[in-house]
């Protein structure tokens, strides 16, 4: 009975191993893929495809030269890393409060704030009054257009909240037995424990900043204002429109080679932050999902 | 504890800065521009206007939405010497503003429409390239003025620019001119070619009928014409672009007199193409291409950059292609690194059994313009119209080249060039782009001194001209369908349905996925029937004699 059991478990750890195994491929090899058409040189493109492996003498950094090397790259990634910045320091300002507010039981009128909040959750205003809205504060061309409107987001609000909630309510009653008022007990007791929650939803308003991409197109219409995604784009762009623009076609990669480059490009900031605060990433999402 | 405040301190205020410092860091071009007397501005090439008496005495602020030639050039920057011009000899300050492409440029123009916001002078833009359709929603909502009193005062840019009365017939609404149409890119700019080199190895002529050139696909396919020892090519390429098989293989339907999707070969015939008795038969031919395998199966889902990148990879021998995609040094210049010894050459007209020719319909779609009823209300109609007629006389080589004898020069032919220029400094060097961003949208009216700059000729790398302009000019030259009135065509409300329904049939026939014979045909007919064809090839018919289109 034990040997069989044991048995059991060993065919289920390599049926699980094997499952897992499939999975990372599923995930791997088009992430290879997109590496390889990045790194392909414009002859072996032209004349062969993109092969599965390059030969190490075959790599080339072309595409990510001319996409790194363009005049106007350094300006749309400052861009980019400013939006980023302001708008998840922005938004977490402006989250916490909202969230520790809400997370408070006997906040005079909880319900009725709690039903707004959901409210802009369930029903978005669309598209053209906040384009008015924008115009109208004279925020076009301002950093401003992009990071406001998304700037708390409901759904991290109620994670955060839900988090805050989470907290051991002793702690804060000791702090106000102490004599400390609300912001007191948010500064001095609630954020410092709150790290993970900070980190965790400070990622998710990073990423979403970082690849924002359509209100830039239609606030920031100074060019010098675009974002690396804006400018990325354009540039595929051009690069699949050469014929209609003469002599534009300077790409020694190929369009392929570009997209994997720009895909790359833009991932790798996210992909060097996610490690870094990972060991913080389940216990911020998951804490206070789980009540005693 | 006491770290962890300090971090967050030390945040707040560098926060403040970076907040204080979060708007636009370039002043506007008229903040920017230094003053005349401080810095003197080159003066640009050609002489320019005389300020006319009727100039206000104070500057007319313009702001242009426009897309860019080159998307990923940028604009051009706050001292650009024309803003400069522009200012002074014109007395406007121009805001130039570079509209996104595609989905998102209809997206940016339909939000600004709807929050009444339209700027003074703006593209039109659709992404499906139906820019008629997007001016006729805006001037159904109101919010275009009609331009009609400006053509007067651009008397010679709408000698060069507005002088076909078919395009400006389809920017007119009851009666009024709404749109200023610009002269579409290139005219029949794509064409038939063949591999010269693989007919010379084969000894093989170039076909001139659609029996002809399955003989010679079939040849391409199975006699190994590179001469690898492999059996790796095909006769045909192509891939599927636009509606039904595509435009990309109107040759082989135009063979049987039958391009395109609208049948505009005389007015009584008018109505969609599949009607007449003869187009099975040419989808019969198409089929025949499939079932000897003589074209790269590949077709009905290849991507267009993929398509580019096997012919350079020498996988087929014919194609459809744009004859810049083709033969401009950049383009060609993979191709010709893997077969220096190879040769594209025009391939005519095919001529079908019943004697018919038609290499393609000239569809005609180009830029449109237009200017908003706010800017109109505002009384800036008269300051637009000498912005652009400038753009199209005294500062046509400042913006479309930039500056003479920095940029480019006219040498003792009267053509553009650029010999003897620094590299950087050349109208065509990448640094240049964002000088000459306009010139596709506004400027470039496909003069031949334009085109001859455009498109130079050069030396491959075996020493053979390579010139372009011959690819252009025998496109050109062949027989064309003139379908530039499909452009007033609305589609049916059901477009996406009836669009699915008219594509994977035809497919399925080329395929045969469905045998192709009188009853399917009909069956296929009524199913569009039901869809509403007949109703939409009436309703099409009536919106043509409305424009005055169908005569």
């Amino acid at each position: 009975m034990l040997h069989s059991r044991t048995r059991d478990a060993v065919f289920f750890q390599i049926g699980l191993a094997v499952f897992l195994t499939l999975i990372l491929l599923i995930i791997l090899i088009p992430f290879w893929r997109v590496i390889v058409t990045a790194f392909i040189p414009l002859d072996i493109y032209t004349r062969d495809g993109v092969p599965f492996f390059l030969s190490p003498t075959q790599w080339t950094a072309e595409a990510f030269k001319q996409l790194l090397g363009h005049s106007l790259f350094p300006r749309a990634m400052w861009n980019s890393v400013v939006i980023t910045l302001l708008g998840t320091a922005i938004s977490l300002i402006l989250t916490v409060p909202l969230a520790y507010g809400l997370s408070t039981r006997n906040l005079p009128g909880r319900k009725l704030i709690m039903t707004l909040v959901l409210f802009t959750y369930l029903f978005s205003p669309g598209l053209i009054p906040v384009y008015l809205l924008i115009t109208g504060m004279k925020l076009t061309n301002n950093y401003l257009a992009v990071i406001l409107p998304p700037a708390v987001s409901v759904y991290n609000t109620l994670v955060m909240m839900s988090f805050f909630e989470g907290l051991p309510e002793d702690l804060k009653e000791a702090a106000r037995l102490d004599g400390a008022n609300e912001l007191q007990v948010l500064w001095n007791v609630i954020l410092p424990l709150s790290k993970p929650i900070l980190l965790t939803i400070g990622l998710f308003y990073a990423v979403y900043f970082w690849n924002e991409f359509f209100t830039p197109i239609l606030y920031l219409k100074d060019s010098d204002l675009l974002p690396l995604p804006v400018l990325l784009r354009n540039i595929l762009i051009s690069a699949s429109f050469n014929e209609y623009v003469e002599y534009d076609a300077f790409s020694t990669s190929s369009l392929e080679s570009l997209k994997a480059a720009g895909v790359l490009i833009t991932m790798l900031p996210m992909l060097f932050i996610y490690p870094w605060i990972q060991r913080y990433f389940t216990k911020g999402t998951l804490v206070g999902g789980v009540k005693e | 504890m006491k770290s962890w405040k300090m971090i967050l301190v030390v945040f707040v205020l560098v926060l403040s800065q970076i907040l204080a410092a979060c708007g636009a860091p370039a002043a506007t071009a008229t903040e920017a521009a230094p003053p005349a007397t401080e810095e003197p501005t080159e003066a640009p090439a050609e002489p320019t206007v005389e300020p006319s008496p009727t100039t206000p005495p104070e500057p007319v602020d313009i702001e242009l939405w426009a897309q860019a030639t080159v998307t990923e050039a940028g604009a051009p920057p706050d001292d650009w010497i024309a803003y400069d011009v522009i200012r002074e000899e014109l007395n406007i300050n121009l805001t130039y503003v570079i509209i996104p492409t595609g989905e998102d440029g209809e997206a940016f123009i339909n939000t600004a429409a709807a929050a009444n916001e339209l700027t003074d002078l703006f593209q039109a833009v659709k992404a499906n390239n139906d820019n008629r359709g997007a001016l006729k929603q805006l001037v159904d909502l109101g919010l275009v003025a009609p331009v009609d009193d400006l053509l007067p005062l651009m008397p010679e840019r709408t000698k060069t620019h507005y002088n076909d009365p078919l395009l400006n017939s389809l920017v007119t609404f009851d009666g009024k001119l709404y749109g200023l149409a610009e002269p579409p890119p290139l005219p029949r700019r794509e064409g038939l070619v063949i591999r010269k080199d693989w007919l010379d190895k084969l000894e093989l002529e170039v076909p001139t009928t659609p029996e002809e050139l399955l003989a010679v696909a079939q040849a391409f396919t199975e006699q190994d014409p590179d001469g690898n020892g492999k059996n790796d090519t095909y006769g045909l390429g192509g891939f599927i672009n636009g509606e039904g098989l595509g435009n990309r293989f109107d040759f082989i339907t135009g063979a049987w007199g039958l391009p395109g999707v609208w049948d505009f070969s005389a007015p009584e015939n008018f109505g969609l193409v599949v009607r007449n008795e003869k187009y099975p038969e040419a989808l019969a031919f198409f089929k025949s291409l499939v079932d000897e395998k003589v074209i790269d199966p590949d077709w009905p889902t290849l991507k267009r950059d993929d398509f580019r990148a096997r012919w350079k990879q020498g996988l087929f021998g014919i194609m459809w292609e744009d004859f810049a995609a083709l033969t401009n040094k950049s383009n060609y210049e993979p191709f010709d690194t893997n077969f220096p010894d190879a040769e594209w050459i025009p391939v005519a007209s095919l001529t079908g059994p019943q004697g018919d020719s038609y290499y393609g319909v000239y569809t005609g779609r180009g830029n449109i313009f237009a200017v908003s009823q706010t800017a109109a209300d505002a009384g800036k109609g008269e300051a637009i119209a000498r912005l652009l007629e400038w753009i199209a006389t005294d500062g046509y080589f400042l913006m479309g080249f930039g500056e003479e004898g920095k940029n480019y020069i006219i040498d003792e032919n009267g053509d553009i060039s650029t010999e003897g220029l620094p590299e950087t400094e050349a109208y065509s060097a990448p640094e240049r782009q964002p000088f000459t961003q306009m010139r596709n949208q506004l400027v470039f009216y496909n003069s031949e001194q334009e085109i001859k700059a455009r498109y130079p000729t050069y030396e491959t790398i075996n020493g053979r001209t390579m010139e372009p302009m011959k690819f252009l000019q025998f496109f050109q030259s062949q027989p064309w369908t003139d379908g530039r009135a499909v452009q007033a065509i609305l589609p049916l409300a059901n477009a996406a349905d009836f669009d699915r329904f008219y594509d994977e049939g035809m497919l399925q026939f080329v395929l045969g996925q469905k045998e192709l014979n009188e009853e399917t045909w009909a069956e296929y007919l009524a199913g569009l029937d039901a869809l509403g064809a007949a109703d939409w090839e009436a309703s099409a018919k009536q919106a043509l004699i409305d424009a005055g289109l169908l005569k």
